[in-house]
């Protein structure tokens, strides 16, 4: 009797073509992006958003094309930290005109899909029971034609706003194997840096993907009135982090309040207040960007 | 998934996808030896599944709209989310429908679209034909009853018609 091996196809349905077809899209998609970065922690709230679109208007104010894909499907913010989110998407002629948002940043995210910002993300489906079982895989579609149905055009950076936690770190490398490299974030508490080393772990063990570095967020308190610097957390852990899983240690980028109000008026805090230690560290890190992916 | 017939020694071919309905789909196979026919019928999990790859049980020949997953798929979507314009070099797909397998079925729906009428009696002896040739068998009895110059299709005209067809189903 023939075996599964021998019958040749899956009897018309083609899954296996169709799911070529998918990974075809994406790549044709991509051949006019030049650098795709990833923003990464295994962490919750350590910044990753905000770093994101604050590196993409630190490039976009160098005079680049810089698109922000928001990957973090169930806690998107992006669209709104950018000012992008009151946008009407609309039809292109190869897919979906992304939103612009400061800068001219080109942003794709759910929030844009959704009729109300700020409501969950429910998927229809037959049951919603055992969604477990199936929402990565939704999601997992999903991120794949924000990716390929989005008409990004050409770009210098796709910066990739990832969601806390790993576990969409394997399925975009898998989409994007060109992926340039990924920053990963921390903020310098003992819990941050055990949970982000599994992080880098999984980057660079398992995924075998190019690590930009590691960054340190909130590592101190500038003094707005004698721009004196207090530690926050003591300091010098998270280099040490950086060293002994041989990655890159890209610097610290101080708490500043304004960080957080610049994000909530959909406001590029890097660019309008580019002479205070915050941003000075924002665009070091953009830069330190730039040479790793040159 | 593969289907084989297990007398014939021969892999099963698609003929056609129902559903879903109340989330379970019905997926037909036959064997293009001996004709035999099995349904595969899914479970709203198993459906849920196949919708979350984004793929089509029984192929797709239509080029995928832009966001297609998402569009049929994201719960409380803004009312005026871009309208799908056709992917590069595609033609636009009837859109709108919550199903992952729309696109075949839309096509199959399209090539019944002859322009031939059918009685409820002669659509009633079609369906005794397995569903592997009921397509083939169709389209040749209007093709047939039209070069007659016939443009309704009953018993009589299937009568008249199908023993130039060797049809050995129904009727
Ligand atoms: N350097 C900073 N100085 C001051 N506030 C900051 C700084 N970095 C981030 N924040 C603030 O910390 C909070 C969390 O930041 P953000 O949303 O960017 O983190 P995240 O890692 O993306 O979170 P999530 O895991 O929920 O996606 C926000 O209120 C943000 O404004
Ligand atoms: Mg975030
Ligand atoms: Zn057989």
């Amino acid at each position: 009797m023939k075996t599964y091996k021998d019958i040749v196809g899956d009897g018309g349905s083609d899954m296996v073509g169709q799911i070529t077809e998918q990974a075809g899209r994406v790549q044709q998609r991509m051949a006019t992006v030049k650098h795709i970065v990833a923003i990464m922690s295994g962490k919750g709230g350590v910044g990753k958003s905000s770093l994101t679109v604050n590196l993409a208007a630190a490039m976009a104010d160098r005079g680049m094309q810089v698109g922000i894909l928001d990957a973090d499907i169930n806690g998107a913010s992006v669209a709104r930290m950018t000012g992008a989110g009151g946008h009407q998407m609309a039809g292109g002629e190869t897919g979906i005109k992304p939103a612009t948002g400061h800068h001219g940043v080109k942003v794709m995210s759910i929030d844009l899909w959704l009729d109300e910002a700020g409501s969950p993300v429910v998927w229809d489906a037959p049951t919603q029971k055992d969604a477990f079982t199936w929402r990565g895989m939704v999601e997992a579609a999903t991120l794949r034609e924000f990716i390929s149905d989005t008409e990004w055009g050409e770009l210098d950076y796709l910066f990739i706003d990832l969601p806390p936690g790993t576990d969409k770190l394997p399925n975009m490398v898998d989409l994007l194997p060109q992926l340039s490299g990924t920053v990963i974030v921390t903020i310098p508490s003992a819990v941050s840096q055990f949970v982000v080393g599994k992080s880098i772990r999984m980057a660079t063990e398992l995924l075998q993907t190019p690590v930009i570095g590691l960054v340190e967020n909130m590592s101190a308190y500038v003094c707005e009135k004698c721009g004196k610097e207090e530690a926050l957390f003591p300091s010098g852990h998270v280099a040490k982090l950086a060293e002994t899983h041989q990655v890159p240690y890209l610097g610290k980028i101080p708490f500043d309040p304004r960080i957080a109000m610049a994000a909530d008026n959909a406001r590029a805090f890097v660019t309008e207040h580019k002479e205070t230690p915050a941003a000075k560290a924002l665009l070091n890190l953009a830069e330190r960007i730039g040479d790793f992916v040159s | 998934m593969k289907f084989l017939c297990i007398e014939c020694d021969e892999a099963m071919k698609l003929t056609e996808t129902r559903g879903p309905d109340e989330g379970s789909m019905t997926v037909i196979f036959g064997c293009p030896s001996c004709g035999r026919d099995i349904a595969m019928l899914t479970n709203a999990m198993e459906t849920q599944m196949v919708r979350a790859l984004d793929v089509k049980i029984g192929g797709s020949s239509v080029p995928a709209e832009p966001m297609a997953m998402v569009k049929n798929t994201l719960r409380d979507q803004r009312d005026n989310a871009p309208m799908a314009q056709a992917m590069p070099a595609g033609k636009p797909k009837s859109g709108g429908s919550k199903c992952p397998f729309t696109g075949m079925i839309t096509e199959a729906e399209e090539a019944k679209q002859s322009g031939m009428q059918w009685t409820e009696e002669a659509e009633q002896r079609l369906e005794n034909i397995p569903p592997m040739v009921r397509m083939m068998v169709r389209k040749s009895i209007e093709q047939q009853a039209e070069e007659k110059g016939y443009t309704v299709i009953d018993a009589a005209v299937m009568d008249e018609v199908k023993g130039k067809i060797g049809m050995m189903y129904g009727g």
